[in-house]
């Protein structure tokens, strides 16, 4: 069961380990980005303090999460989409679908570094946060934020699928990736709250998968939450994985179908 | 008769994608198919050699990838060794090894074994490293630790070979497998095939070329392909008799039995 998913991950450990420099420049790129939000938090974190009172923490400390989090979110989303078009161009894909491996499987093969790589990053984040920055991370609530987690990686996953069945009968997709992950950045309490919304806005930030997510892991890392505190952002988790998973699977056996229909499994 | 491939009626149209002009005016009806193959029947005894002749756009890689379940097709039925295309194709794909001139379908950084090895995982081989190393040493092979974007065609194409055999496919299926091979590789290839994979092991092999000569004195049977036709099948004998021309070529077989569409 396990070695298909393996053979994926050895397989794109020996690739990426090849680009050494890619490596440091994306860890590099991490600390970056924490500066940026410190000296943004500097300037005006006071002004945004008062939206911050549920969760106990300071402008900073509630960026650094919400962007390394979101990592997970941005993965799930548009990671397997990547992948499947990384396949496609180095013909790899017609290859992979030859096999008897399950299509389900592959997939599941396919997201596993992607996920491994966003758990890298963030396991960055939060050891720049703490180390470098002093975030105090004490009182995280482990079991509710690895709920939290898994709940996220499944309904990210749903719509990762869905972005991924465009790439497959499409060939490009990326605009509509980027324009999701874009929405959810910015109406899902990323980098603020989105208390700070008029309430019109606030509606449609509650469509979304990703406010229920980033609230619910803020709430479990800072101030220790349990999970039946947490019930009704976990409810609304699970109802968008019983939902888009099973959805998104459907639509990308129907992509492959539709593109071995039309004779362009390999095209790009 | 033991039969391992049993095709009954294939057709295939490919649909041209949208234009933007068809796109603007909402037409999404009229959009003329080109037919890729035409009501193909033909079955395929264990052990024997077909080649499949044909110029390009024939319909020779359509139909590969058919047997292989890269491509659904629209009418028709295939049988492989009993296994129904369609329903069985877990069993196909596992019974089956496709080659091809594809030689970019690799992970580059990666060494040819360590590709090899990958390949391996997802057929469930219960002895991979066995299997692959056979294979290395069958074709002699002492560049397969060196990363696979340092090697040459003809050496990435013995890999492109050595991948289809890692499952020890029943049924071979090679689409031009010689295009980027130089004369002395692609006669030991061929070499390798007619001797080895079919007369020793009783393999049962499809090979797709629209070089007439390099088929001639390769395969048991022949296919006559032309514009998603079947024109005939059969020995050089049977097809020289159809034709009326007892020392015809394989050339001159083609332009004669296609020369009217």
């Amino acid at each position: 069961m396990f070695k298909k998913p393996l053979a994926f991950i050895k397989k794109d450990f020996l690739i990426e380990s090849s680009y050494k420099f890619a490596f440091l420049l994306h860890i590099f790129g991490i600390f970056a980005w924490i500066l940026t939000f410190y000296f943004i938090d500097k300037l005006f974190g006071s002004v945004i303090t008062p939206h911050l009172k549920p969760y106990g923490v300071n402008y900073f400390s509630y960026v650094l999460l919400g962007i390394a989090f979101f990592t997970y979110v941005g993965t799930g989303t548009g990671s397997l989409a990547a992948r499947i078009r990384n396949e496609q161009l180095m013909g790899t894909l017609e290859t992979l679908l030859l096999t008897p491996a399950r299509l389900s499987m592959i997939i599941i093969s396919m997201s596993v570094w992607n996920f491994i790589w966003a758990s890298i990053s963030v396991v960055a984040y939060l050891i720049f946060g703490a180390l470098l920055f002093g975030i105090d991370f004490s009182h995280t609530n482990l079991l509710s934020a690895f709920v939290i987690l898994i709940l996220t990686v499944t309904s990210f996953s749903g719509l990762g699928l869905l972005a991924a069945s465009f790439i497959m009968v499409l060939k490009r997709g990326q605009p509509v990736t980027w324009a999701v992950n874009m929405s959810f950045e910015l109406l899902g309490g990323v980098y603020f709250p989105i208390t700070i919304f008029p309430g019109w806005l606030q509606i449609i930030s509650h469509l979304l998968p990703v406010t229920y997510s980033i609230r619910a892991m803020q709430l479990a890392v800072y101030k220790g939450y349990s999970l039946q505190s947490l019930s009704s952002d976990i409810m609304a988790l699970l109802l968008f994985s019983v939902i888009l998973m099973p959805a998104g699977l459907l639509a990308f056996k129907w992509a492959v179908r539709r593109a071995k229909m039309n004779g362009n499994l390999a095209h790009y | 008769m033991n039969h391992i491939l049993d095709v009954d009626g294939l057709t295939k149209d490919f649909i041209p994608p949208l234009s933007f002009s068809k796109l603007f005016r909402l037409d999404f009806k009229h959009r003329k198919p080109t037919r890729a193959l035409e009501a193909i029947s033909f079955s395929l005894e264990k052990g024997k050699m077909l080649g499949v002749l044909g110029p390009n756009g024939a319909g020779k890689t359509t139909l590969l990838k058919i047997i292989a379940t890269l491509i659904l097709p629209d009418k028709g039925s295939v049988v492989i060794n009993g296994y129904r295309l369609g329903i069985d194709d877990d069993e196909i794909k596992s019974f089956i090894g496709l080659v091809s001139s594809q030689e970019r379908s690799f992970y580059w950084r990666l060494t040819g074994r360590q590709n090899l090895e990958f390949f391996a995982s997802m057929y469930d081989l219960e002895n991979a490293k066995d299997r692959i190393e056979e294979l290395l040493n069958f074709f002699e092979i002492d560049y397969q630790d060196d990363r696979f974007d340092s090697y040459s065609s003809g050496m990435k194409q013995k890999f492109v070979l050595m991948r289809g055999l890692l499952n020890d496919p029943g049924l071979l299926l090679l689409d031009e497998p010689t295009k980027s091979l130089d004369y002395t590789t692609a006669l030991n290839l061929r070499n390798f095939i007619k001797e080895d994979l079919v007369r020793k092991k009783g393999k049962t092999v499809i090979f797709t070329t629209h070089n007439m000569d390099e088929a001639s004195d390769f395969c048991d049977l022949f296919m006559i392909l032309h514009k998603g036709k079947l024109y005939a099948m059969g020995t050089l004998d049977e097809l020289r008799k159809k034709v009326n021309n007892p020392t015809a070529t394989l050339g001159e077989i083609f332009v004669k039995l296609t020369e009217r569409s």
